[in-house]
């Protein structure tokens, strides 16, 4: 595009006004913020919701139900549902949550029996404390990593949500994002931590398939199995019910795409802006560079090299801040016991940084344009 | 043996519309300058001085006629390389300087030096220092042109119009701007480039007294030469470049 001996000429006329460079360099910084932050939410929510072919867990949930506190199931139908074909192994799961509505700070409690959550948990990692540690006290928690950031929790530590206090054995890490949030506790505690005591009451079945292709017809199996009972289930992939269950947030964050887009029509717009009055303030002196033997193109090139470095270090401070926020302090959108993790996907800082440059660099094409076609004798006749 | 012109004119026009009129500040001059001549064109305002002046430095194009510089028809040369033309055959020193103010007096310098991509960092620099000594303002480098005098500031623009060394040197009005010590070493200098280095001047004048310097004045009215006055001095050695 141009040299690198051209480069100090690109970024004195950038320092140039220097009030205006840095309020474009800040105004495209917020706006690479904003388009960062949606795009690590709209992970979350494609994270939590979009189906792989490694998912293999079913969830079994009272059939009408769509809350945590109204799903009731009896604990005994651990034992039909793991003499189903296809069935690899099953896990009753009670949850409580201490806030049941949309936030960014919810406790999710998932009361699970010790000798299931070791098998349910082998595809974690203890990042801190161990399941022995767990297994030695009635009242451990293994929460997920984010939970542990968001709110710094370490091992040892306890803490009280929804009346529930608990101790912290372990901090995990897990490739699930549901598991990020959370807070693993025994599933006798859990259902006797409550007022009304809901021993054998368990607010759902996670059902492992023995192969992916299975998961459509074990989940009829199951439904078949409990339709004529009095508790009815309803069966789903994990990642379907996910997003049934926190449909409103997903459609509230698949919503936040336009504003992703609109951030970046905001960059164009600034840098453009920007551009287009440093050209018009410097008419004569690009007719003198002409004259100098500058040609049309270069004098094109070093207009658009401006706006790419307005764009690249507006980008990089807002995309680099917004994945330095979403590390530091991990945010997670929970509803109905449901978590919506936002955190910065692989390759956003690197997305961001590209994507603001080129903006930048389009920004400037315009403004290079209209400045390369003027005449020089017309500029110095003008000025 | 009389030189080769290397500025040659014939029947050479510019006309331009404004609004409903067309004006003609050029009507068919014929002229030619021998390499290593010192020219200087008078004439009131609107006599068409700039316009030969602009049309020579390869800014503006003419209307009909021919202008042949270092041996190439102009006219033909199509506008992507009229640039790189400018850059090899023509350095332009302007009335009010326009040095770029954000840089400093290397970094002007410098400018022209940029297009050159044969041309080392290293190499860049011995050419810059050389052009800031020639005019003799190597201990003002790094200065910024507000804190230089007009003067100071015309003898960098001096310097960037040489540093590539250009066989052309074209001026409009060097000394207008300034006062009469500053004119005067600035007119001394321009006449060292002739002298010493062979560069063919061309330059803008209202000033008898800078004129003075030249070889040739011409008078120019209404877009035509109307009169032609020699000074009895000493003609350049041509092709003398700095960077020889």
């Amino acid at each position: 595009m141009i040299g690198p001996r051209h480069m100090p000429l690109v970024l004195k006329q950038v320092w140039r006004q220097r009030t205006r460079s840095l309020l474009t360099v800040l105004g495209v910084a917020v706006a690479m913020f904003l388009f960062a932050s949606v795009q690590a939410m709209d992970r979350g929510v494609t994270r939590a919701t979009s189906a792989t072919r490694a998912d293999t867990v079913l969830v079994v949930y009272r059939e009408n139900r769509y809350c945590p506190f109204s799903s009731r199931l009896p604990e005994h139908y651990l034992q039909r549902i793991a003499r189903l074909p296809g069935v690899a192994s099953v896990v009753p799961m009670k949850i409580v949550v201490n806030n049941c509505r949309a936030s960014l700070d919810v406790i999710t409690f998932r009361g699970v029996p010790a000798e299931g959550f070791r098998q349910y948990a082998r595809a974690m990692t203890f990042l801190d404390g161990s399941f022995e540690k767990f297994e030695a006290r009635g009242d451990a928690a293994v929460i997920g990593e984010a939970l542990a950031r968001r709110r710094g929790f370490r091992v040892g530590d306890g803490f009280d949500a929804a009346g529930i206090t608990v101790n912290v054995a372990g901090i995990i890490r897990s490739d699930e994002p549901q598991d990020e949030n959370v807070a693993y506790v025994h599933l006798g505690f859990l259902q006797r931590a409550n007022e009304r005591n809901q021993e054998g009451i368990v607010t759902q079945f996670n059902v492992r398939v023995t192969d992916a292709a299975l998961l459509p017809q074990v989940a009829r199996a199951i439904d078949e199995e409990f339709q004529d009972d009095q508790d009815p289930t309803h069966t789903r992939t994990e990642k379907a019910f996910v997003e049934a269950a926190a449909r409103d947030v997903v459609e509230i964050v698949r919503f936040t795409r336009w504003l992703g887009w609109g951030c970046l029509a905001a960059v164009l717009a600034l840098v453009g802006n920007a551009i287009v009055l440093s050209v018009q303030d410097r008419v004569k002196e690009h007719a003198i560079m002409q004259t100098l033997g500058f040609g049309r193109g270069l004098l094109a090139r070093l207009i658009v090299a401006e706006g790419l470095v307005l764009g690249l270090i507006g980008g990089s401070l807002g995309t680099a801040g917004a994945c330095a926020l979403l590390w530091l302090r991990p945010v997670s959108f929970s509803t109905e016991g449901i978590n919506l993790t936002v955190s910065a996907p692989p390759g956003l800082l690197a997305a961001g940084v590209v994507g603001s440059a080129v903006l930048g660099a389009l920004a400037g094409l315009v403004p290079a344009w209209q400045a390369s076609r003027r005449e020089i004798a017309a500029c110095f006749r003008a000025v | 043996m009389e030189r080769e012109a290397i500025i040659r004119c014939r029947a050479l026009t510019r006309s331009y519309r404004k609004g409903e009129t067309v004006i003609t500040p050029l009507d068919g001059m014929d002229l030619d300058v021998p390499e290593g001549d010192f020219l200087a064109l008078m004439g009131p305002s609107g006599s068409g001085k700039t316009t030969l002046l602009n049309l020579v430095a390869g800014i503006d194009r003419p209307t009909s006629g021919s202008l042949r510089i270092a041996g190439v028809e102009l006219a033909e040369v199509p506008p992507a390389k009229l640039a790189a033309f400018r850059a090899e055959h023509i350095g332009y020193i302007f009335q009010l300087y326009n040095l770029v103010p954000v840089l400093t007096a290397y970094e002007n310098v410098e400018l022209p030096l940029l297009l050159r991509r044969e041309l080392s960092r290293r190499e860049r620099h011995a050419r810059v220092a050389a052009a800031l000594g020639l005019v003799g303002l190597a201990d003002r480098h790094d200065h910024f042109p507000r804190q230089l005098s007009g003067g100071q500031e015309q003898r960098v623009a001096i310097a960037r119009a040489i540093v590539p060394d250009p066989k052309i040197i074209v001026a409009d009005e060097p000394t207008g701007d300034l006062d009469r010590a500053s004119a005067g070493a600035v007119m001394e200098l321009l006449g060292r480039l002739n002298r010493e280095l062979g560069k063919t001047i061309v330059m803008v004048t209202h000033d008898p007294r800078t004129a003075g310097h030249a070889r040739r004045v011409l008078h120019l009215d209404k877009g035509r030469l109307v009169r032609e006055d020699q000074h009895d001095h000493e003609p350049a050695l041509a092709g003398e470049g700095m960077a020889r």
